[in-house]
């Protein structure tokens, strides 16, 4: 019950009333690309998103300064449009001169690589899981059940934050901590997937044949759910991103000196009732980030998932 | 009906005692309070004296179940930081958390309610954008962003509110404000699709295509309809404040219960970490429970098992 | 830009609003209180069983030790003791004041001074500072009506320091009947003989003091201006900046730098800044413990280190206020910091010639822990980055900082000490040389006993001689990078009176309200 009410939340159910479907005759591929194309949402979060993976990628050459490069005699200069600002260092610099702008620029980097790299983590969990629960029931079953209960009960934040605190702050272990704290919706998907799929004709055949049932699960379950999951996979790299934020600034995500966006609102929020650009410009660089994977998520699932509608 | 309460209460016991247990041992391996309640410049002499008198030199089962014993018999402990009954400790920073969820539903109510509802009633018009628009920024905010936008513009640049801190009940608006946006889309999205369900199901649009004269008098009872269970998604919601108020309450520096886990985690006070994670737990499964019961209510085909 | 003045402009409305209101919200001149904000909560009001720098600043306030330390020099004069004497290097008289009362109007005795010492001797009754006093106290005995005599072990010249810092005199029959710790800091009424006695005690919230009108007059403490003082707990740096805007407090202390630059050019703050005895430095793993073939076992390589950190421009811009650079491992104000040891000035090219010499041309990768001060430990990490190591920042907290060092996991880490406010050099290089203790991280026997020795020794003069050669060995063998000592910024409401004090422990029984 609290699995399926999660997942209602997470607004995995299309909101875009889809269009009237005329594309008769076009195979699903072609309708589904068709449907993207006058897809505005979809277009737009590609676009931004695009933009800002060219950043992440190229940040050594688009970056103009280093930015672990410290400066201190230089610490705490505002924008060039501020007062005292200096065109070397277009957005300012740091509690530690260093330039804002290059560490927005790499923060890029390690948003996507962070929210890419625990969306994924999370799905190999969730998948896993559910094509076991699914599959073998019983027992199996109960025992992932229970630990989506435990999973669900503490406040996920509280449980990250107290996994990083005892096992120590690094990227990998950010990446690893959120991953394994978000994988309820893969696995819910999953697991009904399998159950409708056990109950078939064709596996008994299959099975027949000398196939062993679980390969045949994963045959058959996965490439149906490929869809459903890419849109999970999408919300979620927002979520883990908005997560890693969050951990960053409570301080236990990326350790210093990594430029982190979420780091980076933590430094300047000391300072920022008189430096507020050090809190509002990651601040913005984050929202854009997410709200165009988000658009991108929804998108995906209004162009492929059209059969909700009846 | 009893047995699956049972059987729910059982579970959450079950729970209760894995994460309690996970807690501990994490803790127990990786930090060693003894400093923290010494102080950074103790000498060694001291923090030896500390871990002895507190016990922290004993084996981590011992301490565990030391710990569990207590608790069974309802004495949770005292703080190691704060040198309180962790109950007091507890019972001081509940009221705080409790009007943050609760005044923060009201917010999530208010504002999503409104924009569902007239979303679903005019698909496609600017209303359902604006709403939707709505729901897609929301949900990309950085909720504790949010709140240091708000202190910049609401607290110092035009000072309406107060900054920070839980005195009186104008310390709760932006927080409330903050917390409660953190729902508004799933709510929203919730209501728009169970209302748009409702209304193209087939007793509507018969009505509608016959012209009939109550159209209106049906609209009002769909609603009722589609909207019944969203109370059990707002007993859900209200949890999740839970989670959310470690965030908010550290953005605002409000004493509730979110920031006391916090600082709790932050110096090793075990007592109060183990006692703050039966707290959450209960209430999830508490508040899950009266979800479910709510659903049940409605509609008497879910059986309960 | 536009929106910094914007902002600008509303915190300055804030402050113009909030002063007007504050007049008549919370007007602490006219009532002539002074509230001052704690960071920590205080476990308990009894020095006996508190260690916390917080306890240190009430308790002057409410207790009188045998000894106090001069605000001005920082020597250990007496207290609540008339007159001392040296019989030889472990007797010593002490005379007591027969003027001196207690809060509940009992006057002072050598019997509650035996008492006090005799509590604190026994092991069971778990006082923190226990341990220490009986590493050099024997036993107290009352030789007549007035005077008591002091049994050490060993020559100790910090007797009277300990006196003054750690031990509160408590009245005869103070904790009998309870058990050790467990209800004696906690369930008895504080009793002391300090200016100031305890009204209330909100633990984590709130403790409320009251002057004493017995206190005797011959005291350097006599006659406060204030008459109550509330310290209240307020964790958060930022609401503790929104309650002096708004005069919910009147003085707050460990502002960091930043901040009390920014918040001092508001209507209705002061600034002032103090010096602290506290110093900054960083521990090199010289003794190899984290990896017995660890480069820093290489004196070369602790050496490149020294040079590659730039403690002027730290010094200058990130501690600030009246910091200085520190070159060696004591506070420059102690006794006995004196010190004609290697000096390692900034020179990155130089430390990687060192880092070449030693072997390691191309660096190595290490982790630097940190648990305070995180901007500066990310300063020291960029310096080192510099110099071609390959440092990670490993900045936690305490609790996780104390049990990675006691396993003796750490390669190299950024820390602080403020010696308990003490001016004397046994309190920093002693503290973290004289014994295998979790903060020595050298296995330098020889060097051990130099600073054991001088803990022993009375003679002024030889004590000076066993430190210089302690501090030489430090610096050459550059076990440590020293780097700096802190200041202490405070801010102030209007109209507050309140001399810095020299050790960063401030002494309120000195705060006035200036006539408006």
């Amino acid at each position: 019950m609290t699995t399926n009410q999660a997942i209602n939340e997470s607004g995995l159910t299309p909101t875009t009333a889809v269009q009237e479907d005329n594309s008769l005759g076009l195979s699903p591929t072609m309708a589904a690309l068709k449907r993207a194309r006058s897809h505005y949402g979809l277009k737009i979060g590609l676009g931004i998103l695009l933009v800002m993976a060219i950043f992440a990628l190229f940040a050594p050459w688009l970056a103009p300064h280093d930015p672990y490069m410290q400066n201190l005699p230089m610490r705490m200069l505002p924008p060039v449009w501020g007062e005292g600002g200096q065109w070397q260092y277009l957005l300012g610099t740091d509690h530690l001169g260093r330039d804002y702008l290059s560490r927005l620029i790499y923060g890029a980097r390690i948003s996507m690589t962070i929210g890419i790299g625990a969306a994924t983590v999370g799905m190999i969990i969730g998948v896993t899981l559910g094509l076991i629960a699914g599959y073998y029931g019983g027992w199996l079953d109960q025992a992932v059940n229970f630990l989506v209960t435990c999973q669900l009960a503490v406040p996920s934040l509280l449980l990250i934050m107290a996994l990083v605190f005892v096992i120590g702050q690094s990227v990998t272990v950010v990446i690893f901590v959120i991953g394994a704290t978000h994988w309820v919706f893969y696995l819910v998907v999953t697991r009904s997937a399998t159950l409708r799929l056990r109950e078939m004709d064709f596996v008994a055949a299959a099975h027949a044949m000398g196939c062993s049932k679980f390969q045949i699960a994963v045959k058959e379950v996965l490439p149906n759910l490929a869809n459903q999951i890419m849109v999970i996979f999408t919300l979620e790299v927002a979520v883990a991103i908005l997560n890693e934020a969050t951990l960053s600034f409570l301080g236990l995500g990326i350790p210093s000196p990594i430029p982190s966006w979420g780091l980076m609102i933590a430094e300047g929020k000391q300072a920022m009732f008189f430096q507020p650009w050090l809190v509002v410009l990651p601040g913005i660089a984050l929202f854009v980030l997410v709200i165009a994977i988000n658009l991108l998520g929804d998108g995906v699932r209004d162009v492929t998932v059209t059969n909700r509608r009846n | 009906m009893l047995t699956f309460i049972l059987r729910r209460g059982l579970m959450a016991i079950l729970v209760a005692l894995t994460v309690s247990f996970g807690t501990f041992a994490l803790f127990h391996y990786a930090t060693d309070p003894a400093q923290t309640i010494a102080g950074e410049d103790a000498p060694q002499e001291m923090v030896d004296e500390i871990r002895k008198q507190y016990g922290f030199d004993r084996p981590a089962a011992v301490q565990y179940f030391d710990w569990l014993g207590s608790a069974l018999t309802g004495d949770f402990g005292e703080s190691y930081f704060w040198k309180q009954p962790v109950v007091q400790l507890i019972v001081d920073h509940a009221p705080v958390t409790i009007t943050l969820a609760l005044a923060s539903l009201c917010v999530t109510v208010l504002i999503a309610l409104p924009l569902g509802i007239s979303a679903a009633l005019k698909p496609n018009s600017w209303v359902d954008r604006f709403a939707l628009s709505t729901a897609v920024s929301a949900q990309a905010i950085p909720n504790f962003w949010l709140g240091l936008m708000l202190i910049i513009l609401l607290a110092v640049t035009f000072p309406i509110f107060p900054v920070s801190g839980d005195a009186t009940w104008r310390h709760f608006v932006l927080p409330s404000l903050v917390l409660g946006a953190s729902s508004v889309p799933a709510v929203m999205r919730l209501t728009r699709t169970g209302l748009l369900d409702v209304l193209s199901s087939d007793y509507i649009r018969t009505a509608r295509a016959k012209g009939f004269t109550g159209y209106r008098l049906i609209v009002q009872q769909a609603m009722r309809n589609a909207l019944l269970p969203i109370v059990s998604v707002l007993a859900v919601q209200l949890g999740n404040k839970l989670g959310g108020s470690v965030v908010t309450e550290s953005v605002f520096s409000m004493n509730g219960l979110g920031r006391l886990a916090v600082e709790s985690i932050f110096n090793s006070d075990i007592p109060t970490v183990q006692s703050l994670i039966l707290i959450f737990v209960l209430t999830f499964v508490l508040l899950t429970l009266a979800a479910d019961l709510i659903n049940a209510w409605l509609d008497p085909r879910i059986r309960m098992g | 830009m536009r929106i910094r003045t914007l902002v600008q402009s509303g915190i300055h409305l804030l402050g113009v609003v909030i002063s007007s209101l504050s007049l008549c919200a919370y007007a602490s001149p006219k009532d002539n209180s002074l509230v001052v904000a704690f960071s920590t909560p205080l476990t308990t009001v009894d020095r006996l069983y508190s260690i916390q720098r917080e306890g240190l600043i009430l308790s002057r306030l409410t207790d009188d030790g045998l000894f106090y330390v001069n605000p001005d020099t920082l020597e250990f004069e007496p207290l609540a003791a008339e007159s001392y004497q040296w019989i030889n290097d472990t007797q010593l008289d002490i005379k007591v004041r027969n003027d001196v009362r207690f809060h509940d109007g009992s006057p002072l005795t050598a019997d509650d001074v035996v008492y006090t010492f005799e509590w604190v001797l026994d092991e069971a009754s778990e006082t923190s500072r226990g341990p220490v006093i009986r590493s050099w106290l024997e036993s107290v005995e009352k030789t007549d009506t007035d005077t008591v005599r002091f049994n050490l072990h060993l020559p100790y010249p910090m007797a009277l320091r300990d006196m003054a810092i750690s031990i509160p005199i408590r009245k005869a029959g103070t904790y009998d009947g309870t058990r050790g710790r467990e209800n004696a800091a906690e369930d008895i009424p504080l009793n002391g003989i300090g200016p100031y006695k305890l009204k209330e005690f909100r633990a984590g919230r709130e403790i409320v003091l009251e002057r004493f009108d017995n206190y005797y007059q011959a005291s350097p403490k006599a006659n406060p201006a204030i008459d109550t003082i509330v310290f209240r707990v307020i964790p958060d740096q930022g609401t503790q900046q929104a309650e002096l805007l708004s005069g919910g407090i009147d003085l707050m202390m460990d502002v960091p730098p930043d901040v009390a630059d920014n918040i001092s050019h508001l209507p209705g703050v002061r600034r002032k800044e103090g010096n602290d005895i506290r110093i900054g430095y960083i521990t090199l793993d010289a003794a190899g413990y984290s990896n017995p073939d660890s480069p820093f076992t290489n004196v070369k390589v602790r050496q490149a280190i020294n040079h590659a950190i730039n403690r002027e421009e730290i010094t200058r811009y990130l501690v600030r206020g009246s910091a200085e650079v520190v070159h060696f491992a004591c506070h420059p104000r102690q006794f006995g910091c004196d010190s004609d040891g290697p000096r390692y000035p900034y020179d990155p090219q130089k430390a990687k010639a060192l880092l070449a010499e030693a072997g390691y041309p191309d660096g190595f990768s290490f982790n630097l822990w940190a648990y305070r001060e995180k901007i500066i430990a990310e300063a020291v990490v960029s310096n080192l980055r510099a110099i071609g190591l390959d440092v990670d920042l490993r900045f936690v907290k305490l609790n996780v900082f104390s049990k990675v060092r006691n396993d003796r996991n750490m390669e190299t880490f950024f820390a602080s000490y403020g010696s308990g406010g003490t001016a004397d050099a046994s309190a920093s290089a002693g503290v973290h040389f004289a014994s295998n203790t979790a903060r020595n991280f050298t296995k330098d026997e020889e060097l051990a006993e130099t600073l054991l020795a001088a803990e022993q020794t009375i003679n002024p003069d030889e004590r000076k001689r066993l430190y210089r050669n302690a501090l030489n060995r430090i610096a050459e063998q550059a076990y440590w990078v020293p780097m700096f000592s802190y200041s202490q910024n405070y801010l102030l409401a209007p109209g507050l009176e309140f001399p810095v004090p020299n050790d960063g422990v401030p002494r309120f029984w000195q705060a006035s309200w200036s006539e408006q």
